[in-house]
């Protein structure tokens, strides 16, 4: 999991995209180019109601190894978290990731169960389904209807859980037709009622490839909301299959 | 000036100079300080400033840690809880100076994880980082795929530390005339001949995670050989002289630890065989009242979800093998761990119940917690230790010591 928003991001498309389905829309979006390798830095500001704010900053790697993606994270902050480090190995086919996080306070590398993605991280509005690449086959896609958005052509796209008892009942997501980005994604909580909105409000092209590096995701329901910036992003830089490792959980940065 | 705040001082000023070499300078201050329900006397009273300096290389790192101690008004306690140099390799890693080790897969339960010796001077209570104590060691990490081999070499024998008379944590041990203490056998002298040495190898990858181990070790409690006097005046023995010779034994042992995800449940595991453990018996016969048994200690545990609400459970056993009605200690002893965390309000309010449970003496630990994040880095801590059950458990003989507690913490 490399948090880069990669549910609502796209490359630029240059294929037929008249009388799409949703399915397709999403598969566009979802099997983007994103690169061999990344990393960057991430600061999230989490925001009340009363607007007092609470900062995380996490240093982050990624790697497609073909079947299996890894990623490891590095908590910088706040300071009674720094030198946490958590690591995902995602496969391809139908297994479940495989997770670890190393605590220096227990100076050890935990196992720790991939059935939590319903998780909100760090305490923040995402969860960690919500920062991850969703399987495809994971909702039924419709397409609703097409409409601009920040003067932009969007598709909207209905996507419902085939699993009934998931988090959400529903999200609608706006994709500009031209690149494919999500700009804009609404969750809808078990009742059915709006939860939380996702807002898009900057992505660059870095070596070729579109990334998302300003987002706000805000709870409605509970007035709070968290901004997330990527900043030193680096693509294709020939990151090491032994940064993916127990020994660079515990060592650290 | 009181030397120890003179090395206080100069230590805070020779770290000062490091900072001046963009040394990461982390650490956090606390304030400790709990009552006991039964009194309302205060327990704990302690001031704490964790000091962390760390310098990280390609090929090489070192750290530093000294924590400062504050008991009461004026007793002042330092120490350099880790003193170490890293040096990276392509293929393994050597780290030497003071360290703290920790194996194996269970928590807050020392079965395989006997490199660093324990801090028990306040019973289980402190934190486990502060409940190890660093050794002075050699640790070479060999590293090929998804495996590690490690070897450590503990040329300095570092034991146990219990509590002293005058704390509320010492026991005093129970024996038909006041026993004598000699303490001549109990030093071991640093060296070749006396070092430990300690090897494991160690897999993380898909599915699985496991460690194989072994070690060639001290025994970290002492044992205590017992000379008996006793007089015959009116044609009955009657004893009146016990002299006590706690001694280090050497300790031989051998396990393993694995964990692993079924359907969104961690089940971990972790047993050790110890070869040669020695144990106190009544047998008039042994040798110093020490009789010499093969010992098992193991568990199973799970650690699982219910909506949001993470759960662990541990079972753990502990088995003297070929075991002699004479020996002091039971021959099975069977303990439960239980752990429920909750957290609320963005994660800024956390919620905390661990417990043990001893389930061969019918008595327990319980420990609610509830810690507030008021700020970045800044918590506030409100809890409780409860002993309860049987006198002669392990928990339940500090049934006097329950407390309430509350602890600030600032990190940086």
């Amino acid at each position: 999991m490399l948090i880069s928003l990669l549910v609502l991001s796209g490359a630029f498309q240059n294929a037929n995209t008249q009388s799409l389905t949703g399915k397709e829309i999403i598969d566009k979006t979802y099997n983007r180019p994103t690169g061999e390798d990344q990393e960057s830095d991430l600061k999230m500001t989490l925001i009340n109601s009363a607007g007092d704010t609470r900062i995380r900053e996490i240093k982050q790697f990624t790697k497609d190894m073909g079947e299996v993606e890894k990623s490891i994270m590095f908590f910088i902050s706040p300071a009674d978290v720094r030198n946490t480090s958590f690591m995902n190995w995602s496969y391809d086919d139908d297994r479940a990731d495989d997770q670890w996080i190393y605590l220096p306070a227990l100076n050890k590398v935990k196992r720790i169960s991939s059935d939590s993605k319903s998780d909100y991280f760090m305490g923040s509005d995402f969860t960690y389904d919500d920062l991850g690449d969703r399987k495809l086959e994971e909702d039924t896609h419709e397409l609703l209807r097409e409409e601009n958005i920040n003067g932009k052509a969007c598709y909207v796209v209905q996507s419902i859980p085939v699993d009934k008892d998931y988090m959400y009942a529903k999200t609608i997501t706006w994709l500009e037709k031209e690149t494919f980005i999500g700009v804009k994604k609404e969750f809808y909580d078990e009742d059915g009622d709006l939860l939380k909105i996702l807002s898009i409000k900057e992505y660059n092209n870095i070596d070729g490839f579109d990334i998302i590096t300003f987002s706000e995701m805000k709870n409605i329901q509970k007035d709070h909301r968290t901004e997330m910036k990527l900043s030193k992003i680096k693509i294709n830089t020939g990151v090491s299959d032994l940064k993916f490792s127990e020994r660079m959980m515990t060592r650290g940065l | 000036m009181n030397n120890k705040v003179f090395l206080t001082i100069m230590l805070l000023l020779f770290l000062k100079g490091l900072s001046a070499q963009n040394i990461d300078i982390r650490g956090y201050a606390r304030t400790y300080e709990g009552i006991l329900t039964e009194t309302g006397n205060l327990a704990i009273a302690q001031q704490t400033l964790d000091l962390s300096f760390e310098k990280m290389g390609n090929k090489s790192a070192f750290k530093v840690n000294p924590v400062i101690y504050l008991y009461d008004v004026d007793s002042l306690n330092l120490k350099l809880r880790e003193l170490y140099m890293d040096f990276f390799f392509k293929r393994f890693d050597l780290r030497i100076g003071k360290q703290q080790v920790v194996w194996g897969k269970a928590d807050g339960v020392f079965i395989t994880d006997i490199v660093s010796p324990l801090d028990l001077r306040e019973f289980l209570l402190p934190d486990f980082y502060e409940i190890r104590r660093g050794i002075i060691a050699s640790k070479l990490n060999y590293y090929t795929g998804n495996s590690t081999i490690e070897l450590i070499w503990v040329p300095v024998f570092t034991p146990n530390e219990w509590p002293q008379p005058g704390s509320i944590w010492y026991i005093e041990p129970a024996f038909p005339v006041k026993p004598e203490f000699n303490y001549s056998r109990s030093d071991i002298t640093a060296g070749i001949k006396n070092s430990e040495v300690f090897l494991k190898y160690a897999s993380l990858g898909p599915k699985i995670d496991f460690e194989l181990m072994g070690a060639y070790t001290w025994d970290d409690n002492p044992s205590l050989f017992t000379i008996k006097e006793f007089d015959t005046l009116g044609g009955h023995p009657a004893l009146n002289k016990l002299e006590i010779f706690p001694e280090y034994n050497r300790l031989v042992v051998g396990g393993g630890s694995f964990s692993t995800e079924i359907k969104g449940v961690i089940l971990r595991g972790e047993g050790a065989y110890y070869y040669g453990k020695y144990f106190q018996t009544t047998d008039a016969l042994a040798d110093g009242s020490l009789t010499e048994k093969d010992y098992l200690h193991y568990l199973i545990g799970a650690d699982f979800s219910i909506g949001d609400v993470k759960l662990s459970s541990q079972v753990i056993q502990e088995t003297i093998l070929d075991y002699d009605d004479p020996i002091l200690r039971k021959q099975n002893i069977t303990t439960m761990t239980f752990l429920a965390q909750y957290d609320l309000f963005r994660e800024t309010l956390h919620l905390e119940l661990f417990t043990y449970l001893g389930i061969t003496n019918e008595d327990a630990l319980i420990r609610p917690k509830i810690t507030y994040d008021l700020d970045d880095g800044f918590s506030v801590l409100v809890g409780a230790n409860v002993f309860t059950g049987n006198t002669d458990g392990r928990f339940g003989q500090y049934k006097d010591n329950s407390m309430i507690y509350t602890k600030l913490k600032y990190s940086f």
